[in-house]
């Protein structure tokens, strides 16, 4: 793939301040994702659970921008391109998985990568992830704490998992995943909105002033995140 | 018409009738198998050509180690020993262990591939780098998640990773073809790290988008899957 980050041939300076926040609600259109009892399906639900999640970012103060709004279904990378678009901006891919234990939250990042031997200064598209990970891990370290303090039975530590959708993604990165479609009744996935928007607002919040943008590279410089 | 023979003629036709509703069940029942044999797919068809891994019974019985799921843990795998009369070639050991991933655990549950997926072809090139071609229904019954997806591969990598050491990197497909993600999560575009040894790790260096700059013995054993798919 020939596309690139929008990168820079000078370098830089490291940057404080996160100043949007892109909320991802997977699948959507023709793609429906997991499906469960009472017909419901993981991209309208997923829906509800992002649009819950902007108003209480927007209530702290973030800029948020949904990569869909309606039954619509992006490309991966036109999704990540929403964030790799702007400068200071994190990116959390939504989703409910069909397994798992009813009632948890799981905040996933991308495994370790070696730093990309680049020498054009720019950021390969398709490894954009990679001078992300240790802010997606910080980020996902918060959220996942705020989500298993609301959520009995989910996991105290974020897992880490290649999710298609983070590699690209120019930004602190994580996919949060709420189970499940098969709950018994459309309720039980209802009452956990308020608790997940309120989860990740405020990781986020705390996120807010530890989050400096990393330096791009110049050739024969190595990325300092 | 005399009474006699309205009464006989009643007889009949009535005898008809059950015999009719006796037999009518079992010719349903014909017509819908042959329905199943006449809508089997060509991937089906193709699957039924492929040799299975033969078992030689010549192979000692080794225990070996499969990673299923884990009951009491949500989202981990359980190593299970299994006594298997496996093969010394590493290919067809590695066939060996990928099916017997496939047929799955004595409890169902534990389960992490769709028990309708097969693996259709299995290469090892002399890099290490192995290739596993799976059936479409790995990505169409698989329950779909993060969680589900990640577990999949993960068991198809330590099964390998714990039985056949020659395999030091993994590349998916499915039904010949390179994936983005296996069920529309986890990226398939990488090679998989399966043997700690590998320390250069092409997995992650190299991640390697559908159709783009696969390093070229894996392009030439995507390409002959391709071909054995079309015929």
């Amino acid at each position: 793939m020939s596309q690139q980050t929008p990168g820079n041939s000078a370098p830089l300076p490291p940057r404080t301040g996160l100043n949007t926040v892109v909320l991802d609600p997977a699948h959507g259109g023709t793609d429906q994702g997991a499906r469960g009892t009472e017909g419901i399906s993981e991209s309208d639900e997923v829906l509800q659970f992002a649009t819950a999640t902007k108003k209480a970012l927007e209530a702290q103060g973030f800029q948020v921008i949904l990569t869909r709004e309606g039954n619509d279904n992006p490309s991966f990378d036109d999704r990540s391109a929403r964030a790799n678009a702007q400068r200071g901006a994190v990116f959390i891919t939504m989703h409910i998985a069909s397994t798992g234990l009813t009632g948890t939250a799981r905040v996933y990042v991308e495994p370790d990568a070696p730093q990309a031997n680049n020498i054009t200064g720019l950021i390969p598209w398709d490894r954009a992830q990679t001078p992300f990970l240790s802010l997606s891990r910080k980020l996902g370290d918060l959220v996942q704490q705020e989500l298993s303090k609301r959520f009995k039975g989910s996991p105290d530590t974020l897992q880490t998992a290649p999710v298609r959708q983070l590699r690209t993604t120019a930004a602190p990165a994580i996919a949060v995943e709420i189970s499940s479609v098969s709950v018994k009744e459309r309720a039980e996935l209802d009452r956990m909105v308020p608790g997940v928007a309120d989860a990740i607002a405020r990781g986020l919040v705390e996120f807010r002033p530890t989050y400096v943008v990393p330096t791009i590279p110049v050739p024969g410089e190595s990325v300092q995140p | 018409m005399s009474p006699k023979w309205t009464v006989w003629l009643g007889g009949v036709l009535l005898a008809a009738v059950i015999a009719a509703a006796l037999y009518f069940p079992a010719l349903r029942r014909q017509v819908n198998k042959a329905k199943d044999l006449t809508e089997k797919t060509a991937e089906q068809a193709r699957r039924e050509l492929l040799p299975v891994a033969p078992v030689s019974t010549g192979d000692p019985m080794v225990k070996v180690k499969m990673f299923w799921g884990s009951r009491g843990q949500e989202g981990e795998l359980l190593p299970v020993i299994v006594e298997l009369p496996l093969s010394r070639d590493p290919v067809l050991r590695a066939k060996q262990v990928l099916n017997t991933l496939l047929a799955g655990p004595v409890d169902a549950e534990s389960r992490t591939l769709p028990p309708d997926a097969a693996l259709l072809a299995f290469y090892i090139l002399p890099d290490g780098t192995a290739v596993a071609d799976f059936s479409d229904e790995i990505r169409t019954s698989i329950p779909s998640g993060i969680q589900s997806e990640q577990l999949a591969v993960e068991s198809i990598v330590r099964t390998l990773e714990d039985n056949v050491p020659q395999v030091l990197r993994l590349k998916i497909l499915i039904h010949g073809q390179e994936a983005d993600t296996l069920a529309g999560h986890v990226d398939l575009t990488q090679l998989f790290r399966v043997n700690a040894k590998d320390v250069a790790g092409t997995q992650l260096d190299n991640p390697s988008p559908p159709g783009s700059s696969l390093p070229g013995p894996i392009r030439k054993a995507v390409d002959k899957m391709r071909q054995a798919t079309k015929r």
